[in-house]
């Protein structure tokens, strides 16, 4: 090997640079500012319709305020139960959809391509469609439990928890068959020597499960569990459609909130104080699953 | 086995860096939300030298509308009087809160693409201190502005300026089934009383061939109309959401909590389906199409509604009467309707107003009101033999239209009305709520924003 001289060093760095300048262009412009402008305006008291109140610089106001406002303590619990109820029922659902089309059966092809159609549907299409199927008067909801019977038909969404359940129910439906997406393409990996060596030994369906699938399949699930985290942090299109954060706030959620302070309200400040809160909430759960993913896989290259 | 541990390596490293991709794509689609409200939308800027040539082009950003036929009708006609103005209609949400958050997204911007739009009654002060409707001092005068209905014009001016044309009036109203109050002997109810002894009344009786009917049907889902239902409630208690000086909330004096009791009580879950939580008007409207309701409450619109036979099942055995108060000869109507602007930014001010102008002529109003059944503002229409015949529950019930009660008048409605709206939508639809000390905190958060206005010059 020559030994490279600092001069075709300095111009491999210009070059490198130079290549990567565009990038990081777009990136600063339209990922960098915004953050950064809302983080600023997240610190003055804005209110669109009043502009005789001025822009003051308020400090950490909004934050302060945030953390005495009900509604936002409201939305930040529903939110939060929110994530925890979707993404556990998503990866259950979505593992077992994953075992299931990973096995070799006629007209697999077709039942991996249906699976994926909840996914792709858009969201507001899907939400419309959930609100029609909790409908009191002519939902199939209420068709399927009562059939004729309906002087029984239940009003769903007018009861805070149904209400709650639905919105769970109906992202779980739609966002399964991603999670299964993401652990199919984990399972593809496992090699099927491993198998073969648990069946000389005698390892049951559950111990090849338990003891080759599981632990080879950690990295897949960390990385199905961080998108659909990250995702059901963002709920907004669901509960727009659906509830309108109704009845009683029992569905309000926080990315809702921020755009009713923001777009109905024209709080400017407030509302971006909601969504910093959204941005770093989501920076540290992706930080946390990172760092897992990485150990997960490290754990991998040195058994 | 090496062969598969590389393999797998390599899907590994592939794994890690779609996961570190995915997160920058994440990070980059929650900016773009970020950004919205701070990048400014660019706008077609017209050439001030071509403007004498070619056609004028207003834009008129619209709701999506009941009667689709009507406003292209009306336009077309503006068009045919005046060849040189050529009006392009972008149409909204029909939804109200929908239809001002794509407006004012569109204001704040100074969108010069924007020369007309509607005013919910609500958005006047907002509008007028914001900086985003123009001023209508010189065309729309005080000679002009006598010929509407009081009310209308009120809620248009903000202090001492007028920003609005009133293009309706709309105020809540009762429609009962008079055929089967009839059958009972009831006359149409005057207290929230008598309206619930004759709604279980006729309930119970027509149990056996109408399971489905219930006493009463409106809106009490968590939105805008949930306000205004309860404003109805409340003022007909002798109550009001706010003091008379606008200064001060007063959801937790007696007459505001024993009505919001009411609702709670005796209204949802009892005379009225709990499903009313999840209804908007076209919801609840059905439901009293369906002949599901012996009462409805609902906006001057549906009078047509019920008397067009492919939608109703009830045409022809509706009646109409002021919404009950809680004692005799007490009523409350909320006020609604539209007013028609011009945007500060427009660069058509004067063309735009003859778009106005045309529209609220006693003659197109008459025609839309006979056409759509819509409540015209002009006074004089009230009196004309043609509209009389065609639409008796306006003319009838025109002093329930002129003292109708406008919602708070305030620049931080929005926030005020959020605020409103998860109140009363927890004290109808929450199990345990404490509704004595949520009134008190919530009149707490409504007077800090009600001071904002009020605290500066």
């Amino acid at each position: 090997m020559t030994a490279i001289s600092p001069g075709s060093r300095r111009r491999d760095m210009l070059a490198a640079w130079s290549m990567v300048a565009p990038a990081l262009l777009v990136t600063g412009l339209f990922a960098f500012f915004p953050v950064v402008d809302s983080l600023w305006l997240s610190l003055h008291h804005i209110f669109v319709g009043i502009p005789s109140l001025g822009q003051d610089f308020v400090g950490f106001e909004n934050y302060r305020a945030l953390l005495n406002d009900p509604t936002a303590r409201q939305a930040f619990l529903v939110t939060l139960g929110y994530v925890l109820l979707s993404t556990l029922f998503e990866l259950l659902c979505g593992l077992g959809i994953a075992l299931v089309i990973h096995e070799q059966f006629r007209g697999r092809g077709l039942v991996r391509a249906a699976i994926l159609i909840p996914w792709a549907i858009p969201t507001v299409v899907a939400s419309q469609l959930w609100r029609y199927i909790f409908n009191d008067q002519y939902g199939f909801a209420n068709l399927l439990l009562f059939g004729d019977r309906i002087a029984e038909y239940v009003p769903w969404l007018a009861y805070p928890g149904f209400a709650f359940g639905a919105i769970v129910i109906a992202d779980v439906w739609k966002t399964s068959s991603f999670a299964a997406l993401l652990i199919l393409a984990g399972l593809q990996v496992i090699a099927d020597d491993l198998y073969e060596a648990a069946l000389v030994d005698g390892a049951t369906l559950w111990q090849r499960f338990r003891y080759i699938t599981l632990p080879l399949l950690k990295p897949a699930l960390l990385l199905a569990l961080l998108f659909r985290t990250m995702d059901a942090f963002r709920v907004f299109d669901l509960v727009f459609v659906m509830t309108q954060g109704g009845p009683g706030d029992a569905t309000q959620v926080l990315q809702f909130y921020g755009y009713q302070t923001l777009f109905t309200e024209g709080r400017l400040g407030y509302g971006s104080a909601v969504s910093v809160v959204v941005f770093l909430a989501i920076l540290g759960i992706s930080l946390v699953y990172i760092r897992a993913i990485g150990s997960a896989l490290l754990e991998r290259r040195h058994p | 086995m090496r062969r598969t541990n590389a393999q797998r390596r390599i899907v590994c490293r592939d794994l890690s860096g779609v996961a570190l991709l995915s997160c920058l794509g994440w990070i980059f689609g929650l900016c773009s939300f970020l950004v919205c409200p701070t990048i400014a939308l660019g706008s077609p800027r017209a050439d001030a030298s071509l403007e004498r040539q070619v056609p004028i082009t207003l834009r008129f950003v619209s709701w999506k509308p009941d009667h689709p036929r009507l406003w292209d009708e009306a336009i077309a006609r503006f068009m045919q009087a005046y060849p040189h103005i050529k009006v392009v209609r972008e149409l909204a949400p029909h939804s109200s809160t929908a239809y001002h958050d794509l407006l004012t997204q569109k204001l704040k911007n100074r969108d010069a693409s924007v020369d007309i739009f509607f005013m919910d009654v609500i958005w006047v002060p907002e509008f007028a201190m914001a900086g985003w409707a123009r001023p209508l001092d010189a065309e729309f005068g005080p000679a002009q502005r006598e010929a509407f209905l009081a009310p209308t014009v009120a809620v248009g001016e903000h202090e001492s300026h007028v920003y609005g044309v009133p293009s309706r009036i709309d105020a809540g109203l009762l429609y009962y089934r008079a055929d089967l109050l009839s059958k009972y002997g009831f006359a149409p109810p005057v207290t929230w009383d008598e309206l619930a002894d004759q709604a279980e009344t006729i309930v119970a009786a027509e149990r056996g061939q109408n399971p489905t009917l219930r006493g009463y049907s409106a809106q009490f889902k968590q939105y805008e109309g949930l306000v205004c239902n309860m404003l109805e409630f409340i003022e007909g208690h002798g109550g009001s959401l706010l003091t008379r000086d606008g200064l001060r909330s007063r959801l937790s004096s007696s007459e505001a909590l024993a009505a919001t009791r009411f609702v709670r009580e005796r209204i949802v879950g009892g005379l009225a389906s709990r499903a009313a939580l999840t209804y908007q008007e076209t919801e609840s409207l059905a439901v009293f199409l369906q002949g599901h309701a012996v009462f409805h409450r609902n906006w001057p619109y549906a009078w047509e509604v019920t008397n067009n036979r492919d939608r109703s099942k009830v045409p022809g055995l509706v009646g109409i009467a002021a919404l009950p108060g809680f004692v005799h000869g007490r009523h409350a109507a909320s006020l609604g309707g539209w007013l028609y602007g011009i945007s500060a930014y427009s660069r058509h001010a004067r063309e735009a107003w003859q778009f106005i102008d045309y529209l609220s002529t006693p003659a197109m109003q008459k025609w839309f009101a006979l056409e759509g059944g819509i409540a015209p503002s002009r006074r004089a229409l009230y009196d004309d033999p043609q509209v009389l015949a065609a639409s008796p529950h306006l003319t009838n019930h025109l002093a329930v239209l002129q003292s109708a009660t406008p919602r708070p008048r305030t620049a931080a409605y929005p926030a005020v009305s959020h605020l409103l709206q998860s109140y009363f939508s927890r004290a109808l639809s929450l199990e345990h709520f404490d509704m004595t000390q949520e009134a008190a905190k919530t009149d707490a958060q409504i007077d800090r924003l009600l001071l904002l206005t009020k605290g500066r010059p």
